[in-house]
């Protein structure tokens, strides 16, 4: 009787897993769904993110240039420039740092762009040194955007000229600050001509609704990159959300401070992937699938959400160190407001697409 | 045995069990009446009879030490005076380490029952424990600031983690730390300090029956024993009599992997289990009754050893999803504990035998395989390869390796 039972529960698998598989299988762009998979990844690619790559890898010889200009002659203006050039690169990678797949994923792009807070004892070290290997893991924490945070704001003004003129070291650090600003370049432009050349083609190709498909890839990319460094580095960690007390000197643009700023053009970012052009998006996906929660549609609740978390930022100090240290309730409340769509997203969203979520907490040894 | 005594048999322990659950407190076993109190809180004429000072002792140097392996500063002499800690030399950050004439290398591979009268065995083991060191500071340390590569030691990227392995990707320090899980922690527990030979040696049943303590001691010999066995458990607890409020995040060896059982809902209750054996056997010591001692000793072995299979299956399992992947650098962090984890398999102790799971010959051939699939150990290890390790490890356990995997 026993063995009755358990052959007829393999055999309900086995049609269960059937009848999943028909679902899943298709290759050619559309599903059971009705849904375009293929146009979306297509205007993904074209629309966002090979254009997003193309801006960041602008922006950086922008910072190249900059850097010449300062390197030939140190004062207050070529500072002035490499500063903005450092900002304007700095919010481009804001807008593609989300899309931690292919050569991305491969170059370790973002980590080795935005891994924060820096660690200045390794940075100065690597300085004194000369000839850095930044391509080593353990040198993420002392390059890409917080190394220039630190080197070209730590001190008023006079210090960060003298940094790079008159102290002892000032040839060191500028050799240090070229190694960083060329590392910035090198990483964004190979990254986007593999783009270009080869991965674009293989990205949009592979719709398959699948653990190897790039909608499931990139949208677990994408919520790794909401839950785990915008939510939690932007704004959780520094507010104490994960330690016993805040942790002010963690957050991003901890010298230029100017945190806010990073954080609203993340959130814009991820908002703008979400909605895409209206049609050819998770937006989309959703209200083609009429993806609802408590009788309201499950794409405008997102955006409400992403707006409320918007708001709530909005008043917040453009300096998130001070923002901590001075009131770190309003803090608190903007990583409220950004938790409530990893709700939203990670268990409606996922759930109404049919994603599995591909990442877990690491073990944390 | 015949399926009648088998059946009456269980009805007997259904009815005991169901007369235990009837009170709390109070566990009549024929003569005996055993206090089993709420927490693990024992005392004679208003003094605590608890205590494991030595336990927490040694697992606090041996956090020093792993945490040690992974500083690149330091030298062979200075880890291995670590291991070998001679008391009053200064060894440790902490005062109170170097002032204890304890080591962690004297009770490594040192059980009663295992390693007693096998002397060569138990040298080879504490040998393997300094060859970490010494690999780690030979091999690893001058390789600290170059890219890992097949064949090639040096750095690896594990998410936001740097970790630094050898030539076959594996890491020396998370060998050290979970091989010494099996090695003291388990050893020492199960098949030391839980066994009758050593409960019971000398005249510790007599003194513990007429309730005379040790010289210038509050507890019996017998009684301290069985403290020795949870120390090595609970003795970094943050609080010491109810231990299982903190589980998983008191020290970094069975601690913290208890924890992680504990944490899987398919071994939800294991930690209980544990705890609640540890304190009635303890208490049945008090009563004087030693065959209920020795069914809680076995509920402790059981479950302990199990939690060293589920954890060599799970991150054999946790590395082949990785693999598949392409993250080399997380897989051979998980293989890196993997391999410590079934290390610690020779320290297991099956109840019916009395015996471990797994011998030292069989381990080595585990861990031959585990490194053999090419000349790059995990840089060339196949998931068919792992997922025959984790048959294997699973298949003397009553766990299926799917239960272990996540």
């Amino acid at each position: 009787m026993k063995r009755i039972f358990s052959s007829l529960f393999l055999l309900g698998l086995i049609v269960l897993s059937c009848t999943e598989s028909d679902d899943s299988s298709d290759t050619t762009g559309t599903t059971n769904d009705n849904f375009d998979r293929q146009a979306m990844l297509v205007y993904w690619a074209d629309q966002l993110i090979v254009p997003g790559y193309t801006e960041l890898s602008q922006e950086a010889q922008d910072l190249d240039d900059a850097l010449v200009a300062f390197q030939n002659s140190v004062n207050q203006t070529t500072l002035d420039n490499l500063r903005a050039a450092y900002v304007n690169a700095n919010l481009a990678f804001q807008n593609v740092a989300m899309y931690n797949i292919g050569p991305a994923e491969s170059l370790d792009l973002r980590a080795r762009l935005n891994t924060y807070p820096v660690d200045v004892t390794q940075l100065m070290a690597n300085l004194s040194a000369g000839n850095a290997n930044l391509a080593l893991p353990s040198n993420r924490d002392t390059q890409g955007f917080p190394a220039l945070d630190y080197l070209l704001y730590a001190g008023d003004d006079s210090q960060v000229l003298a940094r790079f003129s008159t102290d002892t070291d000032a040839t060191l650090a500028m050799d240090y600050l070229q190694q960083v600003v060329l590392a910035i370049s090198d990483l964004c432009d190979d990254v986007l001509d593999e783009w270009t050349t080869n991965y674009r083609d293989n990205f949009v190709a592979a719709t398959s609704s699948s653990a190897t498909g790039s909608v499931d890839q990139l949208v677990n990319d994408f919520m790794f990159y909401y839950e785990k460094n915008l939510r939690a580095g932007k704004v959780g960690i520094p507010a104490g959300v994960f330690s016993s007390q805040p942790l002010p000197d963690t957050v991003e643009s901890l010298y230029e401070a100017n945190g806010k700023r990073y954080l609203l053009e993340s959130l814009d970012a991820v908002q703008g992937f979400f909605n895409g052009n209206g049609t050819n998006s998770l937006a989309g996906y959703l209200d083609t699938l009429n993806a609802q929660k408590n009788g309201a549609d499950l794409s405008q609740l997102i955006n409400d959400q992403f707006d409320t978390a918007r708001t709530q930022i909005t008043s917040l100090q453009a300096d998130l160190s001070n923002q901590v240290s001075t009131d770190n309730m309003s803090m608190l409340m903007a990583y409220d407001e950004l938790q409530r769509n990893v709700v939203l997203m990670k268990v409606d969203m996922f759930s109404a697409l049919s994603i599995n979520v591909d990442f877990v907490d690491a073990d944390g040894d | 045995m015949n399926t009648y005594r088998l059946i009456l048999l269980a009805f007997l322990y259904t009815a005991l069990s169901s007369c235990d659950n009837d009170d709390d407190n109070i566990v009549t076993d024929n003569e005996f009446v055993i206090e089993n109190p709420a927490t693990y809180t024992f005392e004679r004429d208003g003094m605590s009879t608890v205590s494991f000072s030595g336990q927490t002792t040694r697992i606090q140097m041996a956090e020093e030490i792993i945490s040690a392996l992974k500083d690149n500063s330091r030298t062979e002499a200075e880890l291995l005076s670590m291991f070998n800690h001679m008391e009053n030399d200064a060894d440790f950050a902490d005062a109170d380490l170097n002032s204890s004439d304890k080591n962690v290398s004297s009770k490594t591979a040192a059980s009663f029952d295992y390693f007693n009268s096998n002397a060569t065995e138990a040298s080879t083991i504490v040998a393997e424990f300094e060859d970490y060191i010494q690999d780690q500071v030979n091999e690893v340390f001058p390789a600290w600031n170059n890219l890992a590569a097949a064949g090639v030691p040096g750095q690896i990227a594990d998410g936001s983690s740097t970790r630094y392995v050898n030539a076959q990707g594996l890491e020396y320090n998370q060998a050290f730390n979970k091989h010494l899980i099996g090695a003291l922690m388990v050893d020492q527990a199960l098949n030391n300090y839980l066994s009758p030979g050593v409960l019971d040696e000398a005249d510790n049943i007599a003194n513990n029956d007429m309730g005379i303590p040790a010289t210038d001691k509050p507890y019996t010999t017998m009684e301290h024993k069985w403290d020795e066995a949870y120390g090595y458990l609970y003795g970094t607890a943050a609080d010491l009599s109810n231990p299982n409020a903190t589980i998983g995040q008191d020290d970094n060896f069975l601690n913290k992997y208890l924890g992680r059982v504990e944490g899987d809902t398919d071994f939800a209750g294991i930690a209980d289990d544990i705890y609640q054996a540890f304190k009635l056997g303890r208490a049945a010591i008090v009563a004087g009754d030693y065959d209920t001692r020795d069914e809680q000793a076995d509920i402790i072995q059981d479950r302990i050893s199990e939690v060293i299979a589920i954890r060599a299956v799970y991150y054999l399992q946790q590395g082949k999803l990785a693999i598949q992947n392409g993250d080399m650098g997380p897989a051979f962090h998980d293989l890196s504990e993997g391999y410590g984890f079934i290390k610690s398999l020779r320290f297991t102790r099956n109840t019916t035998t009395g015996n471990t799971y797994f011998t030292g010959q069989q381990v080595d051939d585990l861990i031959n395989d585990l490194m053999g699939d090419g000349a790059n150990g995990f840089w060339d290890v196949t998931p068919a390869t792992l997922d025959a390790l984790s048959e294997t490890i699973a298949q003397p356990f009553a766990f299926t390796v799917a239960q272990a995997a996540n």
